[in-house]
């Protein structure tokens, strides 16, 4: 072994990998972040040395996800920025708008380029019966994110609701800010724009609430959520080979999953950006809680509802314009909503059906509200809405329409106690980590609180101790195999 | 630095070197617990590229070497190994389908040469299956072991005599990068014509980056069967079956030794 290998090595680690996108829970990104601290914490005082230097790392961090197409980001902003600069001079109503018609088209059409360009052909072609040849297209990682950040900020500069920054690196910094850069949460200028010429330094228990977020994130994406999805992959990837109760032990699998890995994710980025010294507003908040789909959509990826809110349903007319345009409009903007999820028919359905239950929830409020809010009533709310959203999830996961109906069918049909005993007993990692997230899921929200302030108070070595356990535990599950059920079909 | 960040980059920097030592270690037992280590290390000193095939490698056996007539009669099969069989044995299994022999599969998964080596269930499924072949393939959980060839050749060895007179065939992990030396150790101690080697195949890998997807693992099977007839020790009827796969008419799983 030579330097010179350890030194080739670590070159080819550093470089552009399609196949290895830099991620939060990766030993890579944690040895950049171990470069990164100390110079930003030193460069934190000096506001513009600081933005140069984090713009520098973001780009960076998006060159390893994305190869080149870091430069369409700085394109992209450069542009926005152009145009709220000019959109503040402009008296005319006419040309201002004309300025966010340019900006939000450019940015969907760059959106809709990447991710939808094949989808709609695809759907072209069967309708002309043609024969396609999908385009050789290599989506953008986080392109959905940081173009929704960018309509936005130039909807927010036009309307006043935020001043357009003085300059084009302030606006670059918020557009590649890298904690939110790929995964989100979605950050919005009004709520950031303030923090960074703020430029206040974090204190020291706003450092190690971040840290017990990146470990709670840690725990829920790369132990949890990645252990789990193992064996979730093998009911979704063969839909009739396995026992009723063996599916909807998968569907319910994904349905945690989905959540662990998302909000992990985004408790991640939160907790990286907090020790920075920004807050980013929490993108989930025990959403599985929900006792109606209403209430569901307030607390699962609050960014992006939250965003589509402001900026499509409000637009469209809210519930301003009657009864019939609002359930119109709701259910317009979820069926967007689930197509910015993914190019698929299978996520405007889900989108769709959302928009449908959200619909049936509001119509029949003025009757819900007249039942007496009692335990039983709880219950049979909170079950009405997990067994519809894990069932839509069927079909947000599944390959394929089909596939989404064969694992419904066969947990109805193909349902057998016989199993429960086995699959426990084989399958007992597995049982475990659901029983672990469910029960935290239950938690009351004041312990996540006094577990994370006892954490910040604990001294030193309790807090690496913990890190290094938590560490230990990703690598001790990572390549651990799931194995197959024993009626695993072969 | 301020204090807040002084601490918590300590943390991280202790937790860094902490692990990169650690990994440059196979695994690190403590009080009988094994804990595994996150190969940092070996991604970082590792020297030799990938070699990457673009087909099926023909492992030539020494000169003296004489291809064996095929033994047409039916077999009972066995095929243990770790997760790889997941791919290769329904594919084995359809083989054995079209040609009238019988197949039982036991998959451990996570299993290693020292898996096996150690105890002494291959006998106790030979004992219970009565194959009169037996297929293996396993090695890919030990690809990057150091000191390969003196730690695990006892349990090759012992896999071996368990074994004893039936004929088998090793079929070797697919590298996805250089092992350090258990495809070595498994020719070495294979009897001639015993051993596919299947390091230089390319394949296209599942998620994981590891096992073969399902249809690659197809074409690996089958590059094993075309391989078999020139250079097996004790090659069998294997026609190309109709079905793509089969069922065994047995699989055993067993669970990842903790």
């Amino acid at each position: 072994m030579q330097l010179q290998d350890i030194f080739s090595n670590l070159m080819e680690l550093l470089s552009y990998d399609a196949t290895a996108p830099m991620i939060f829970s990766s030993g890579l990104f944690w040895f950049l972040f171990i470069l990164f601290m100390p110079i930003y914490a030193v460069l934190k005082n000096r506001r513009w040395q600081m933005l140069v230097f984090v713009v520098a790392f973001s780009l960076y961090f998006y060159y390893k996800s994305s190869g080149l197409f870091f430069l369409l980001l700085v394109c992209t902003s450069l542009l926005d920025w152009g145009l709220s600069r000019l959109l503040v001079k402009l008296k005319s109503k006419g040309a201002k708008k004309a300025c966010v018609a340019i900006s939000i088209i450019t940015s969907l059409s760059i959106l809709g380029y990447f991710k939808y360009a094949n989808f709609f052909l695809w759907n072209w072609n069967q309708m002309v019966e043609g024969n396609f040849q999908p385009l050789d297209i290599i989506l953008p990682v986080g392109i959905s994110f940081y173009t929704f950040q960018s309509i936005s900020y130039i909807v927010d500069v036009y309307k006043c609701r935020v001043a357009p920054t003085r300059t084009w690196l302030e606006y670059l910094f918020f557009l590649s800010f890298f904690p939110a850069l790929v995964a989100g949460p979605i950050v919005r200028a009004d709520y950031f724009l303030p923090q960074v010429e703020q430029n206040s330094r974090p204190k020291r228990e706003e450092i190690y609430l971040g840290f017990w977020m990146i470990i709670l994130g840690i725990i829920k994406k790369a132990i949890i959520a990645d252990y789990i999805s193992q064996y979730n992959d093998l009911i979704f990837s063969s839909p009739t080979g396995y026992s009723g109760f063996e599916s909807l032990m998968g569907v319910i699998g994904y349905t945690m999953q989905i959540y662990c890995d998302f909000s992990g994710y985004s408790d991640m980025a939160i907790g990286i950006a907090l020790i920075m010294g920004f807050k980013l507003s929490p993108n989930f908040k025990f959403p599985y809680k929900s006792k109606n789909l209403t209430e569901f959509w307030r607390r699962w990826h609050i960014s992006l509802s939250s965003w589509l809110r402001d900026y499509l349903y409000i637009p469209l007319g809210g519930n301003r314009k009657g009864t019939t345009r609002t359930y119109v409009n709701n259910f317009l903007t979820m069926l967007i909503g689930g197509l910015w999820h993914g190019a698929a028919w299978k996520f405007v359905f889900w989108g769709a059906m959302h928009g449908v239950g959200l619909a049936v929830h509001k119509a029949t409020k003025p009757l819900l509200d007249k039942i007496p809010n009692i335990y039983p009533v709880k219950i049979l709310s909170w079950t009405i809405t997990i067994v519809y959203v894990s069932l839509l999830w069927v079909f947000f996961r599944a390959e394929s329409w089909t596939d989404s109906w064969l694992i419904i069918k066969n947990i109805f049909t193909n349902f057998s106690v016989a199993h429960i005993a086995p699959f426990l007993e084989v399958r007992y990692v597995w049982c475990v980590m659901m029983a672990v997230i469910i029960l935290s899921h239950a938690m009351p929200r004041r312990w996540y609180d006094k577990m994370g302030e006892m954490f910040v108070n604990s001294n030193w070595l309790i807090k690496t101790l913990i890190f290094i356990i938590v560490v230990q535990f990703v690598i001790q599950f990572m390549s651990e195999d799931v194995a197959p059920f024993i009626y695993f079909q072969f | 630095m301020k204090r807040g960040y002084l601490g918590l980059w300590s943390i991280l920097v202790l937790t860094f070197l902490l692990f990169i030592t650690a990994s440059s270690f196979d695994s690190i037992n403590i009080c009988g617990l094994e804990l595994k280590t996150s190969g940092m290390y070996d991604r970082l000193t590792q020297v030799d590229e990938v070699n990457v095939a673009d087909d099926t490698v023909q492992i030539d056996n020494d000169d003296t070497f004489k291809p064996q007539p095929i033994d047409t009669t039916a077999q009972n099969i066995l095929f243990i190994g770790d997760s790889m069989l997941e791919g290769l044995s329904p594919r084995l299994a359809a083989y054995a389908k079209e040609n009238g022999h019988k197949m039982n599969t036991v998959i451990w998964y996570s299993s290693t040469s020292n898996v096996w080596g150690e105890c002494d269930t291959l006998k106790t499924f030979i004992r219970r299956f009565k194959p009169t072949y037996v297929f293996i393939c396993l090695g890919a959980n030990e690809l990057f072991v150091k000191d390969i060839a003196k730690k695990r050749d006892k349990y090759v060895k012992t896999i071996l005599s368990q074994i004893g007179d039936i004929p088998y065939l090793w079929i070797g992990p697919p590298n996805w990068k250089e092992d350090t030396g258990i495809n070595d150790l498994i020719a070495t101690n294979a009897k001639p014509g015993c051993f596919f080697l299947s390091n230089g195949m390319h394949f296209d890998r599942a998620k994981d980056g590891a096992h073969p997807t399902r249809s690659s693992a197809v074409q690996w099977m089958d590059s094993v069967v075309r391989w078999m007839p020139e250079n097996c020790a004790h090659p069998i009827r294997l026609n190309i079956p109709q079905e793509k796969t089969a069922k065994p008419q047995r699989v055993v799983v067993l669970q990842p030794k903790r």
